[in-house]
């Protein structure tokens, strides 16, 4: 299915990127990346630090303008949109620093996020993440690592979206926690498409249906069945 | 029935607090206290809420008084119409100045106002001085009329009027701390990317805390303007640019009840200080030295979480 604007998604594919460029001024960091995210998918993206992986979901988002191509969600153009507006189309970015509102409780959090998207049920949150329940009236900033992590993610899967792009999600995380977020990420896969940056290898093969390897910027390698998704594969491009 | 009592309870104490001031300190030091209060309200509001340091805040103060003053002095003699003529005032030029200012960071924010209140300044002090009389300034208190129940020409009876609006204005804060809101402004505040992420525009939430903030700071305008009966252009002189800032750190940023404790102490300090020494700003610039070093989160802000404890020690063990 093609437009006048460029290629849009197929009735298979809920997020299309297309021919995407993008630059930190004169400095050129994604060129002609093609990505292609179907419903219930999980698609990891692998890359050595400075690949472009960060700057990929950034320009998908909508804080780093693309200097050519497009990205398609559900047949819209995301380029040229406000980051706001691209969240509140049903793509949300999960960055990886982790830092969350720290003056604001866990119930401020969720809350905020509520009023954005108009979904005020919190039970699919706490069954992903029964931790955040106990801690309702905590500070985020009071919170450990992993936990904020459950925060941003239950937080951002407020509202049904269609996509999540999540930036590194278990980096620092002890095992226990990896091992939670996994099939926490194989429940939503359910009703929500995940398009993951992650260096953690073992999970990446466990877990993803797709993977694209980054590279300077480009990418190098696509996996696109299961088989072919292995830790050997993929542990070249790190 | 509880809840509400809880709710009311810091606002009770706080008039109860300017009540029982009222009773031992001389009546035009407690009108001073009330006024710069609600002058601060705002100013405290945008720093501790929204991360906004404003050096222009005394050009909003003067478009509250100067639009009070006009009314009074041209068209009409109702003190409470006044007010609320200082209040539109205030509220029509946030609402035109804000796009363009919320749009700047922080820091160019700053100056932004800086240069608004030089501008306010010199078209109150000579560019509009037709209208404005110039240094002269306008004098209505004679043309001012008795109000009912209170009349806000009698010193007296306006102190009342000025406690009953402050904990109006307390009261609205705080409602506004409890909302979603208030939550986006401290997101805002925080991070202003992620706030994008879930779906907020930081201009949206940016633009209407400008405009709530600076109509409570033309309110604190309008409310000199009755108070004194007359207004002038060092009313709103740059030169004080940083005096709501000052009175804001030193009662503790970003608290409710900060900028009432940092009004009575810098009202305080200026008032007994400069009866002792000559040079009594030297020594308040050299005591906000000390505050920021020994107690950065101000007086309110350091003696709050003592008083909690010593009220509720339970609050102890709570997650704040």
């Amino acid at each position: 299915m093609t437009t006048n604007a460029g290629t849009t998604t197929s009735d298979q594919e809920i997020l299309k990127v297309t021919g995407l460029s993008a630059s930190y001024g004169e400095a050129k960091v994604l060129f002609d990346i093609e990505v292609s995210v179907k419903p219930g998918q999980i698609v990891a993206c692998v890359g050595r630090n400075g690949a472009g992986k960060t700057s990929l979901l950034r320009s998908i988002s909508g804080f780093l303008n693309p200097t050519a191509g497009s990205v398609f969600a559900n047949n819209k153009n995301l380029v040229g949109m406000k980051p706001y507006d691209i969240a509140k189309f049903g793509v949300r970015y999960v960055p990886q620093d982790k830092k969350v509102f720290y003056d604001l409780t866990v119930r401020e959090n969720l809350e905020l996020a509520s009023y954005a998207t108009n979904d005020h049920n919190w039970d699919r949150v706490f069954e992903y993440f029964p931790k955040l329940k106990q801690h309702m009236d905590r500070k985020a900033g009071f919170m450990s690592g992993g936990e904020r992590q459950m925060l941003m993610i239950g937080r951002a899967t407020l509202g049904s979206p269609k996509v999540l792009l999540i930036d590194e999600p278990t980096e620092g995380l002890a095992p226990g926690i990896v091992t939670h977020l996994r099939n926490v990420f194989k429940e939503l896969a359910k009703k929500t498409a995940l398009l993951i940056i992650e260096q953690n290898l073992p999970l990446v093969c466990a877990i993803a249906d797709r993977v694209y390897a980054i590279k300077d910027g480009r990418v190098v390698a696509e996996f696109s069945d299961k088989d072919s998704i292995t830790f050997d594969a993929c542990e070249q491009y790190l | 029935m509880l809840d509400t009592f809880a709710w009311w309870r810091g606002i009770a104490l706080m008039i109860a607090l300017l009540c029982g001031l009222s009773l031992v300190l001389p009546l035009p030091f407690m009108n001073e206290v009330v006024i710069f209060t609600i002058y601060v309200v705002g100013c405290n509001f945008m720093i501790g809420r929204l991360g906004y340091i404003s050096f222009g805040q005394p050009a909003y103060l003067a478009i509250g008084a100067y639009s009070t003053a006009f009314y009074l002095f041209y068209f009409g003699s109702s003190p409470l119409v006044g007010i609320l003529f200082g209040v539109l005032g205030g509220l029509i030029g946030s609402l035109l100045i804000g796009p363009f200012f919320v749009r700047l960071r922080s820091d160019y924010f700053a100056m932004v106002n800086l240069a608004l209140a030089v501008v306010v300044f010199y078209l109150t002090e000579k560019v509009l001085v037709s209208i404005t009389q110039g240094d002269n300034g306008l004098w209505f208190m004679t043309q001012m009329t008795s109000t009912p129940v209170l009349d806000l020409t009698i010193p007296a009876q306006f102190l009342v009027f000025g406690i009953i609006v402050t904990a109006f204005v307390f009261a609205f804060y705080k409602y506004l701390d409890g909302t979603i809101y208030g939550s986006c402004c401290l997101a805002t505040k925080l991070n202003e990317d992620k706030l994008q992420f879930i779906g907020y525009s930081n201009f949206s939430i940016r633009f209407l805390g400008f405009v709530i903030a600076n109509t409570t700071t033309a309110l604190a305008g309008a409310m000199y303007a009755v108070y004194l009966g007359f207004v002038s252009p060092e009313m709103g002189s740059p030169s004080r640019a940083a005096d709501p800032i000052i009175v804001t750190l030193l009662g503790g940023v970003g608290t409710l009840f900060g900028p009432v404790v940092g009004a009575i102490a810098y009202t305080g300090m200026k008032d007994v200080i400069s009866k002792l020494i000559g040079n009594w700003e030297l020594f308040i610039g050299f005591l906000l030295v000390f505050i920021m070093l020994v107690a950065d989160k101000g007086i309110w802000g350091t003696l709050e979480p003592i008083l909690t404890r010593v009220v509720s020690p339970r609050s102890r063990n709570t997650d704040k």
